[in-house]
């Protein structure tokens, strides 16, 4: 018998564990190869009120088991979005969040509303995490006022799920999680990508146009599941882990640690069906154990 | 856009500067047009996939791609053998376009930029095109010898071989065209001489399919746009060649 791997994550009762995360699946119309019926839900990639033309090139580079990227939530603005994008999400049999970015708690807000009601959103993942804008981003995430400023904006403004992504670039990420949690947030996606440079020997100069960008891939994983776990234990709404997965058991350590969902970002750039290979994984791993849900998964998730 | 698991079919190797590989990829040889490009992942190997232009297609449904083992990943592709498994996707990008009314059309590369002129010589013959191949490098030691068309002119910028000076500069006056790829300062040169040039720029590669917009590729008019899926192949003039990074270094490290 094919295990349940349906989850509950934060006002979104989802058929499988294995969510892509934002910015790395486009809108969701780019990947022909990807399964989709292995697919949770998709996170959009990050939209503002307006366009945004994005960091100048070098974007990216590659790292140690990792990347650093500085794209700069480029996008083509709400309107745009909600034009050639949002018709084709109403169609789909699973969920796609937006990832929303703002310069203002009240900016927020406004795409919030303006999304809101809008057929083919199912809900909102508020970015307070991104390292690679000049305005706004990671600022909101790494003080807890700020993040429960904006949560509060958008929860003001809608009552679809709202998900809350966090900056690993914290002291304490459980102060975080418990302000966004007390400011209305449904669930947390826990984490996005940590601060990194990267110097290029032939010029002295950063390989990053943007001299910094955000670290992702197995890189960063054990920190990553450190992270989320510490998010876990500090509130009751579920955590969504993020953070370098690869494979099933990759997923399966940031479940066992206390999230109720996963996300896979970079491992679909270098394979297009990552998504449907971790979803098959985890669903072997819990027949193997004579499982018949993930809801049966045993846990390692010590209150604080 | 296919993904398939494939094998080293052949790898002939050519001198001491390029290595030639051919994968089996029949899907693959029979759809790739001049100018689009595959996206190789190596296990053991690199996070992230690789992109190379399609060099040649031979009979058999063989995809050959030339390289030189300059990183980590170049590094692995050529200690492997014959049988060895790679992950390939492809074909991606928007390749060269052709129109039987240039009546005939210079096909210019510098160095690796040689790597789609094969299939653009094999397309511009198909539409009817005389092709006048022009290929320079630094030195005669670095030039790839292998050419088609109707004429050939090698360009070095020593003057070890053929003409003395770049290969933008060794096109011969009146041809109908001009297909251009080589590092992005050369193309930037024929932009130069030539605005209705159809170019195949090289940036970093994060996907290769349209969802990292990790490729960049800043526009004239503003903003930018994908080289793996609105490009590789641009209007010379469309790009803002001076925001383009004109030297990539790849690294890695372990």
């Amino acid at each position: 018998m094919i295990p349940d791997l349906s989850v509950d994550a934060g006002g979104l009762r989802l058929r499988g564990p294995v969510i892509a995360a934002s910015g790395t699946f486009g809108y969701g119309t780019e990947v022909p190869l990807l399964e989709r019926r292995a697919l949770g839900a998709i996170v959009s990639k990050g939209i503002f009120l307006r366009p945004r033309a994005g960091n100048p090139p070098p974007r990216i580079v590659e790292t140690p088991a990792g990347m650093l990227n500085a794209i700069g939530l480029q996008g083509p603005g709400v309107e745009a979005l909600i034009r050639d994008y949002c018709p084709q999400w109403a169609a789909w049999d699973f969920p796609v969040l937006v990832n929303i970015n703002g310069e203002s708690a009240d900016e927020y807000g406004e795409l919030a509303a303006r999304l809101d009601g809008v057929p083919g959103v199912a809900g909102f993942e508020i970015n307070v995490s991104c390292p690679n804008v000049e305005q706004g981003g990671m600022y909101f995430g790494n003080d807890p006022r700020a993040a429960a400023e904006v949560t509060s904006a958008v929860r003001r403004r809608t009552r679809l799920p709202i998900w809350v992504k966090l900056t690993p670039m914290v002291t304490d990420i459980g102060v975080i999680a418990r302000a966004c949690e007390s400011a209305g947030a449904d669930a947390l996606s826990a984490v996005n990508t940590f601060v990194g440079m990267s110097i290029d020997l032939h010029t002295s100069r950063p390989r990053l146009a943007f001299r910094t960008g955000g670290l992702s891939g197995p890189a960063i994983r054990p920190m990553a599941v450190h992270l989320a776990h510490q998010a876990a234990r500090a509130v009751r709404i579920p955590v969504i882990g993020v953070g370098g997965i690869v494979t099933p058991d990759d997923a399966l350590e940031f479940l066992v640690a206390g999230c109720a969902a996963v996300q896979i970002g970079t491992a679909t750039f270098a394979d297009p069906c990552a998504i449907a290979k971790v979803h098959d994984g985890i669903a072997w791993f819990l027949e193997a154990r004579g499982l018949s849900s993930l809801a049966e998964l045993p846990r390692y998730l010590p209150r604080d | 856009m296919l993904e398939r698991s494939t094998q080293v079919a052949s790898f002939p190797r050519r001198g001491g500067h390029y290595r030639v590989m051919g994968f089996d990829a029949p899907e693959i040889a029979e759809r790739v047009r001049a100018g689009q490009f595959v996206n190789l992942l190596l296990r053991p190997g690199p996070l992230l996939r690789r992109p190379f232009s399609v060099y040649r297609v031979l009979p058999g449904g063989i995809v050959e791609i030339i390289y030189r083992p300059v990183g980590e990943g170049t590094g692995l592709l050529a200690a492997m053998q014959i049988g060895d498994s790679v992950s390939i996707l492809g074909p991606l990008g928007r390749g060269f376009e052709f129109d039987a009314g240039w009546r005939s059309v210079a096909l210019v590369s510098g160095g690796l930029g040689v790597a789609p002129m094969w299939l653009a010589a094999r397309d511009a013959r198909e539409a009817g095109l005389r092709v006048v191949w022009v290929h320079g490098a630094r030195t005669e030691a670095e030039l790839n010898l292998e050419w088609l068309g109707d004429e050939v002119v090698y360009a070095t910028d020593d003057g070890s071989r053929g003409f003395h000076g770049s290969a933008v500069a060794a096109v011969p006056d009146g041809v109908g065209a001009v297909l251009a790829c080589g590092p992005n300062r050369m193309l930037a040169a024929a932009a130069a001489r030539w605005p209705d040039a159809q170019v195949a720029v090289e940036t970093y590669m994060g996907c290769g399919t349209g969802v990292c917009l990790g490729c960049a590729v800043p526009l004239r008019a503003g903003g930018y746009d994908r080289a793996c899926r609105e490009g590789p192949v641009y209007r010379a003039a469309d790009i803002d060649w001076d925001a383009l990074p004109s030297q990539l270094h790849y690294a890695v490290g372990a």
